[in-house]
């Protein structure tokens, strides 16, 4: 069988240039080269789309097209074809970055010796093809990983979760009394369920981050809750190494607009790092305050007089499964995927994570996460409507449950299905379905600011009602709704020196408003 | 009001052991399948007040089932609280729009659990047995 002789496209304009190159190919063995030669860009792009080419012969200033453009635009259009630029002696600067864009080589244009061309051109082959081939096992090998671990971790549950049913099915007598040695073994057992079930929900973690399908949900939600929390979580781990844990939340603190659920998640990884690399009679504290840098972030410190971390390792520390080789003090170490997860989940929310150490003497995580506005939500609406007697009213819809307290999990459950119903209530980008403000208990609020030029609050109550009273999945859902709105008839643009005062003034009575209705729902239902 | 009957479909022995015991605790009677066609011919049997499905099921998925309930006049008024090792993310919005009341994750805390039955089940001001849990970490 007779080998097929290289395809080697050459695009050059330049006659003299073109007759040079083919000069050479005809000192090579017949057959082994096959020069087909065009003038433009545009035909190039054409040829490489058929394909059968196997590498291209590229002059950088063609008349259709110029520069670090012509092989973009060549490898645009056949980005599994090897290129090589060809380029005068003063734009060796300009060949360089074209290999940035992708090609292989270049050649100088008077400098091409005959006998080394057709070398040139088998190693730009040979190299594209085993990048090409690494690129493929690279990819295939994250996927495989990727999909291994997301199947791993959901294998684990089962037998986990078989475990953990037994487990508190003796330590709550259903299968007889135990003696307190068994009752201490099996809170040892408890426990140590409970470090799988974390590691395995990092891992579950870490997938969902790689396929990018973290799921983030921002709400106007408090910092120091969740710090409380986490506080309170992490304090007896604290007391029984010998550490003191406490908080230090500056008072009157705005709240954050940010997924509450992740933040508890950041703080508990960064509290639980600190408490595992700090020795006993050390000390973890948590701080928030305002950000000095920017008035519009809050910055979460976790700081720790723990054993510190060195300069070379606060670089490396974010990464995905680095662990700290050879700390006395963390015991079992983990999988090294909690700070990676972090660093995912503040940027995720808007925010930015860094630690400074200082080793032998502690060390500080910074986290920043933006402060809730409610004027920059509702402040572009109100730039859109340009009436000075615009009706703003405020919309507020209550769901809670025909048996009373609704419970968190059906809470979350049917909390989205009813903020999509809203959404979909709404009549313009003149009304502003606002995030979810954080608040737990007997009924979930979602309100509205309508700034609806003639419609107003009353006709998308009316519509809301309408909506959501025949939706089969809250009257299934055993839900109880009920939509008001009350019209903010004092605030008037006109009445107002400025838009930023108008915006100020309308932010003020909403914020008003809604506080009313929290604190009345507080003391109506009892809970 | 008499006690509640409660069909219990999972294909694990041992989930079907351990929330057998925990339930029976809590003063409900129990009924078991462990694949999906058995659990709509026990279904039709003993008309039970709910059901706990797991999704990954033999002979028909978690998600037939809910179908085949749904489409049953009978028995789709029967609630359904799935319990899963599945991806919350993944599965919940499905398992809920196939007609689900509610879904939980596995590993699926004591406390929560029967204090979603209690609520599925219309069940007010009712103490649970001594619970003990796993912690929030």
């Amino acid at each position: 069988m007779k080998e097929r002789g290289l395809q080697v496209l050459l695009v050059e304009d330049n006659a003299g240039d073109a007759r040079l190159l083919r000069e050479m190919f005809d000192k090579e063995i017949p057959g082994s080269f096959e020069l087909t030669h065009l003038l433009r860009m545009s035909e190039a792009v054409t040829h490489l789309a058929k394909g059968g080419v196997d590498i291209v012969l590229l002059d950088m200033g063609l008349p259709d097209e110029h520069g670090l453009d012509t092989v973009r635009r060549a490898h645009t259009a056949a980005p599994s074809v090897p290129l090589i630029v060809l380029t005068g002696l003063d734009d060796e600067a300009l060949a360089a970055e074209a290999m940035k864009e992708g090609a292989q080589d270049y050649l100088i244009k008077g400098q091409i010796e005959s006998r080394a061309l057709p070398r040139a051109l088998r190693h730009a082959i040979e190299r594209h093809r085993m990048q090409t081939e690494t690129d493929l096992i690279r990819t295939q090998q994250m996927q495989f990983k990727d999909e291994f671990l997301s199947h791993v971790s959901h294998e684990l549950r089962s037998p986990l979760t078989a475990i953990y049913q037994f487990v508190t099915i003796l330590q709550d007598r259903l299968a007889g009394e135990l003696n307190p040695q068994q009752q201490e073994y099996l809170e040892i057992v408890r426990r140590n369920v409970n470090q799988l079930q974390s590691m395995i929900d990092d891992l579950l973690e870490v997938t969902r981050v790689q396929a990018g399908k973290l799921t983030i949900a921002l709400e106007c939600t408090s910092l120091s809750d969740a710090i409380t929390y986490t506080v309170n979580t992490l304090q007896g781990a604290a007391t029984a190494k010998g550490i003191t844990l406490s908080s230090d939340i500056e008072r009157r603190l705005p709240s954050v607009y940010a997924d509450p659920t992740r933040i508890r998640q950041i703080l508990i990884i960064l509290v639980d790092n600190a408490i595992k690399f700090t020795a006993a009679n050390g000390a973890v504290k948590v701080q928030a305050h305002l950000s000095e840098q920017d008035p519009n972030f809050l910055v979460l410190e976790v700081s720790d007089s723990g054993c510190g971390i060195s300069p070379q390792m606060t670089e490396r520390i974010f990464e995905r499964l680095f662990r700290v080789s050879d700390s006395p003090l963390a015991g079992r170490q983990g999988l090294g995927l909690g700070l990676y997860i972090s660093k995912e989940l503040v940027m995720r929310q808007g925010g930015q994570i860094w630690v400074k150490s200082v080793p032998g003497q502690g060390t500080v995580f910074s986290v920043t996460l933006p402060i809730f506005s409610l004027s920059n939500l509702i402040a572009p609406a109100l730039q859109k409507e340009t009436r000075t007697e615009t009706p703003i009213s405020l919309v507020v819809t209550k769901v809670g449950s025909r048996t009373g307290q609704l419970s968190d999990a059906v809470r979350a459950e049917h909390s989205h299905g009813v903020r999509d119903l809203l959404q979909r209530c709404l009549h313009s980008d003149l009304d502003v379905l606002l995030p979810k403000m954080g608040f737990t208990g007997a009924a979930e609020l979602f309100f509205i600011v309508a700034i609806a030029d003639g419609i107003g609050g009353e006709a998308l109550t009316k519509r809301i009602r309408e909506q959501l009273g025949s939706d089969e999945h809250v009257l299934q859902a055993g839900l109880t709704v009920s939509t008001s709105y009350r019209l903010l008839d004092a605030v008037k643009r006109n009445g107002c020196e400025s838009m930023e005062d108008f915006v100020t003034k309308v932010t003020t009575t909403i914020q008003d408003l809604m506080n009313e209705e929290i604190s009345s729902r507080t003391v109506s239902d009892g809970y | 009001m008499g006690t509640k009957k409660i069909l219990i479909v999972d294909d694990d022995p041992d989930m079907r052991l351990a929330l057998h015991v925990r339930l029976k605790a809590n003063n409900y009677e129990l009924i078991f399948a462990s694949d999906g066609i058995t659990s709509i011919a026990e279904a039709r049997k003993h008309m039970p007040d709910l059901i706990i499905l797991d999704l990954g099921l033999p002979a028909g998925d978690g998600f037939r089932v809910l179908e085949l309930l749904k489409a049953n006049d009978s028995l789709s008024l029967i609630p359904v609280i799935v319990v899963s090792a599945r991806d919350r993310n993944t599965s919940m919005d499905r398992a809920l729009k196939a007609g689900a009341k509610a879904f939980l994750q596995k590993p699926v805390h004591n406390t929560e659990l029967l204090s979603v039955i209690r609520q599925v089940l219309g069940e007010r001001n009712q103490t649970p047995a001594a619970v003990h849990d796993l912690g929030s970490v």
